[in-house]
């Protein structure tokens, strides 16, 4: 079965065509099968990242065909196209820098408006925001996140992964609507979750088709869709906002 | 082109940023310790992300589960080898460790009447009473805590994609171990080497799993680092030979070898272990430590009665065929380990996934139980028995599966997740106040070596890929030291071991800098070489089977025989490479009656467990169908693990 496998070496990007050979009669190989045959094979320095096979770390996010996958859990079909995603500067071959996304909540979030009273229960809601194996999916797409490379040119500012990007994306705004949404957390706490949420740019998700989370968390309803509800006016729409 | 070298300076520095790193790190950073925290993974991924999230918090169920009672359980399963000084300490800080992860956030169910969260109903394998407790989002839970920790943290600096390469140690002399005067580090992301001055660190770096790839269930990164660096600059490594391999974990398909399937809880009340042809080789297998079932699969395997692929299957058909019950038993499956039966309901036939066909399952790597030798407070010791932290390498200091000591020969489930917090918050303390009490490093003289042989890797020409030798170790360790073991399989190791090690010497890596991947398996198969070596040291000093420890070729250990834990301290040789020296340590046994009443309870468990699958159908189905009901309890439990329908995930093909 032949992929195309886009390989950066050094800066130099390339596509090799690697030809996978089943290990059972009747495989249905995931992308990760693949990426661990060719490095065991034919290309021993293959850069990918992967950690528990399982779909539970979220790391092994690739593109494939353009659109970002878990690779653990992704079936691979002959000819599919293998990349680093997009959305993240590549440091080698299927490996992108990723601390730039969560460093930009250092120093936005309040540690200490955290209730010491841990016996509250917590929303379903609360939950649902937890279910996220920070696999980066939902970057695909994001307007917000696209701020910082440039692509909207009035707030064009240079990406600086090190110290963590300006503009936001669905990972962060889902972490801060959990702060919002957990019991122990004071209203100013919750207050100021908003505040870093409007301060990384949630007024790009006004009109926008929405995110989407590559494990089926709801993203424009549990997370834009409130965080829109409680700005407000902070956030001016167009009446066609994400939720 | 060379590497650049960045030179920093802290007061402590953490490795790892899973349960144990980040309480270290918060820990150290509360004490006024400037904290680095350096992660090979991004911050938080971890076996404790990837875990089933379940956790022991003492007395969550009844207040007759005293300190005494727990800590007696972890050393009574651990065989006795277990440090009590470590057990009381776990069984004292079990409430304020869970309650760590919940001051960031972990969010349990809770029991009004008790005020504090709801345990699982079943006492897991080895626990006298229940007390594991159950989450939402299994593991991610916790590792949202842990991220928000070091993320949200205030004083503590971190570096992800950056592997821990050697401790910087000075004034070792005549056999001693000197101290610490901090760490280097290869930061992939922007291709340069860190050279740390700190007085302390914490190894908070997880296991060694990643020896048995692919049949393991952890994550990758689980290439023994930590305990290799330590045993490079001089400290005792403890118990090393005991490696915990979880029973059920798949053969097949490829993609999903070695993956978790099950607990013996999973088996519930009529589920058996049977061999190639059918026949029982362990029955009462919900009441079994996971030692024992993986010995059971080992031992039919080796006398030839084994799967094709190795393995055994596990009959969970009786449970699942009652009419009443069998509804019960298929909701507690479902929803007692989510994570793994989402795996299960992927890898396996629809009849099997139906309970209506065996599992075929095999051993795979799990946890490590050895690790850094430490007292109490996360130091490093060294020295007969006990150990002191005087005759330890001062300055470092490690906690969760990275220490060993606290579980002997056997972990029990749920234990792991607790421990990593007790002992990181103590070691991340422990580390601080060293700092503050300690001078620091006289000069950068104990870099130098370190830096100039990471420096002279990046470029080195070689007919060998380390990736491709990892590959061979990797093989050659679950066939000589795995869960099955014996004095030949041993030796066998031995060679292997010495062959990759010479042909490592003749590695091609490419002198780029920025995120080099030969670089970085070269480093792993290094690490992995090295806890090889400690495994086979110790295996080889150990010459019973106990717990983990599976020797074919000789008897079990006999519970009236003296208790010893392995201790191995390693000693590089004129051509640099480590060898081991293995003594024992004593440890205490168990107080007879203590020891007595704990074995009666659990042979009458086991009695009462045969009984009840003697009893007709007829019978047996409403007490079944009762007992899942209380387990189960209003509204049948845990819900699914992910939120959301497949329609909305774009990146998950597979579901
Ligand atoms: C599938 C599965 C299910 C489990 N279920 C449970 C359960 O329900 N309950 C329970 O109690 N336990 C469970 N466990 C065990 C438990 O999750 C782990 O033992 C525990 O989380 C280990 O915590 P830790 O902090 O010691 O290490 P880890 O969480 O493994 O963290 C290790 C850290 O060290 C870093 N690291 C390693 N080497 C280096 C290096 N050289 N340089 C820099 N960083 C490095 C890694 O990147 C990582 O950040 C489970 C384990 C698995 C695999
Ligand atoms: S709704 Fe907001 S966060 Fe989501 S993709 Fe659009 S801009 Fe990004
Ligand atoms: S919100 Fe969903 S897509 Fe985004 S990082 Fe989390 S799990 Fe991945
Ligand atoms: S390897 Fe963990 S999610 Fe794919």
């Amino acid at each position: 079965m032949k992929i195309d496998i886009v390989t950066t070496r050094n800066g130099v990007r390339e596509t090799v065509a690697y030809d996978y050979r089943p290990r059972q009669e009747g495989e249905r190989p995931m992308i990760l099968d693949v990426l661990l045959q060719a490095q065991a094979t034919a290309l021993p320095d293959l850069a990918f990242r992967y950690g528990c096979r399982a779909r539970n770390c979220g790391v092994c996010t690739v593109d494939v065909n353009g659109r970002p996958r878990i690779a653990c859990r992704a079936r691979v079909r002959a000819g599919d196209r293998i990349e680093p995603m997009a959305t993240l500067p590549v440091l080698a071959d299927l490996v992108v820098r990723r601390d730039g996304i969560a460093r930009q909540l250092q120093g936005r979030t309040t540690p200490d408006h955290r209730d010491p009273d841990v016996n509250a229960e917590a929303p379903e809601a609360y939950h649902d925001l937890t279910a996220c194996i920070e696999c980066y999916a939902c970057l695909d797409g994001c307007p917000m996140h696209a701020r910082n490379f440039g692509d909207d040119a009035a707030d064009a500012a240079a990406p600086d992964a090190a110290t963590g990007y300006r503009w936001g994306n669905p990972f962060s705004l889902l972490k801060l609507q959990r702060l919002r949404l957990d019991p122990c957390v004071s209203e100013d706490g919750r207050q100021a979750a908003l505040d870093a949420a409007i301060d990384l740019g949630l007024d790009a998700c006004v009109g926008c088709k929405g995110c989407k989370c590559g494990v089926g968390i709801d993203l424009k309803g549990g997370v834009v869709g409130e965080l829109l509800a409680a700005a407000g006016d902070r956030v001016p729409g167009d009446g066609a906002s994400a939720s | 082109m060379t590497i650049e070298v960045e030179w920093r300076d802290y007061d402590v520095i953490v490795v790892g940023s899973g349960g144990a790193g980040s309480a270290a790190a918060d820990a150290a950073a509360a004490e006024g310790a400037r904290v680095l925290v350096v992660s090979k993974d991004p911050i938080a991924c971890s076996d404790t992300k990837i875990s089933e999230g379940n956790a022991t918090v003492r007395g969550t169920v009844s207040d007759a589960d005293t300190e005494q009672v727990l800590s007696d359980n972890l050393r009574v399963s651990g065989a006795d080898l277990p440090l009590p000084a470590l057990t009381d300490a776990y069984a004292k800080d079990s409430r304020p460790a869970y309650d760590w992860y919940r001051a960031h956030g972990l969010r349990p169910k809770i029991n009004q009447d008790r005020k504090g969260p709801f345990a699982r109903p079943l006492a897991k394998g080895g626990h006298t009473v229940a007390r594991s407790v159950g989450h939402k989002n299994a593991g991610v839970a916790f590792s949202h805590a842990a991220w928000d920790a070091v993320v949200e943290g205030a004083h503590i600096d971190y570096l992800e994609d950056a592997w821990f390469l050697d401790l910087a140690v000075e004034g070792a002399e005549n056999g001693a171990p000197g101290r610490v005067a901090g760490g280097l580090v290869y930061h992939a992301a922007s291709g340069t080497l860190v050279a740390v001055r700190a007085p302390a660190v914490v190894m908070a770096s997880g296991g060694l799993n990643t020896l048995y790839f692919p049949k393991t269930d952890t994550m990758r990164g689980n290439t023994g680092d930590g305990y290799a660096a330590a045993a490079r600059a001089g400290a005792d490594l403890v118990d090393m030979e005991q490696v915990q391999f979880l029973p059920f974990c798949l053969t097949a398909p490829a993609s999903y070898e070695g993956l978790l399937v099950g607990e013996p809880s999973t088996a519930s009340f009529l589920g058996v272990l049977r061999d190639r042809h059918g026949k029982v080789i362990l029955d009462g297998v919900y009441l079994r430590t996971r030692a024992e079932c993986s010995a059971a699969i080992m031992r039919a395997v080796a006398d030839g009665r084994g799967t094709d692929d190795g393995g055994a299957y596990l009959d969970l058909t009786a449970n699942a065929r009652l009419p009443r019950s069998g509804k019960g038993f298929m909701r507690y499956l479902e929803t007692s380990m989510p994570s793994a039966y989402r795996t299960a309901r992927q890898a396996l036939s629809k009849p099997a996934v139906r309970c209506e066909e065996s599992w075929e399952v095999r051993p795979a790597a799990h946890y490590t139980m050895g690790g850094i030798r430490v007292d109490a407070t996360g130091a490093s010791v060294g020295g007969a028995d006990d150990g002191t932290a005087a005759a330890g390498l001062s300055g470092l200091f490690a906690a969760g599966q990275a220490m060993g000591g606290v579980f002997g020969a056997n972990r029990l489930g749920s234990t792991a997740l607790t421990e990593n917090v007790v002992f990181g918050l103590r070691a991340g303390r422990g580390a601080a106040d060293h700092a503050r009490t300690h001078s620091r490093a006289t000069g950068d003289d104990a870099f130098r070596s370190l830096i100039a042989a990471a420096v002279a890797q990046f470029g080195q020409s070689g007919d060998q890929a380390p990736a491709h030798l990892k590959l061979e170790l990797q093989r050659a360790a679950w066939d000589c030291i795995g869960p099955a073991r014996t004095a030949d399989s041993l030796n066998r190791m031995d060679a292997v071991i010495d062959d990759l090690a010479d042909r490592a010497g003749r590695a091609a890596v490419p002198d780029y800098a920025l995120w080099n991947q030969a670089f970085i398996e070269w480093v792993e198969l290094r690490s992995l070489l090295d806890v090889a070596r400690a495994v086979t040291a110790a295996a080889r000093e150990r010459d019973a089977s106990v717990g983990g420890h599976v020797r074919l070729d000789r008897p079990q250990v006999s519970i009236l025989a003296q208790p010893y834990s392995t201790v191995v301290r390693g000693q590089a040789a004129n051509d640099g490479v480590l060898r081991f020296h293995a003594n024992r340590a004593r440890r205490p046994r168990t107080p007879a009656m203590r020891l007595l009443a704990m074995r009666l309870k659990d042979a009458w468990r086991k009695v009462q467990a045969k009984v009840l699958c003697l009893l007709p159908p007829a019978l047996l189905d409403p007490i079944l169908d009762r007992r899942y009901r209380a387990i189960l309890g209003p509204g049948d439990a845990a819900p699914a693990v992910s939120p959301g329908g497949p329609a909305a995930a774009v990146a998950d093909a597979a579901e």
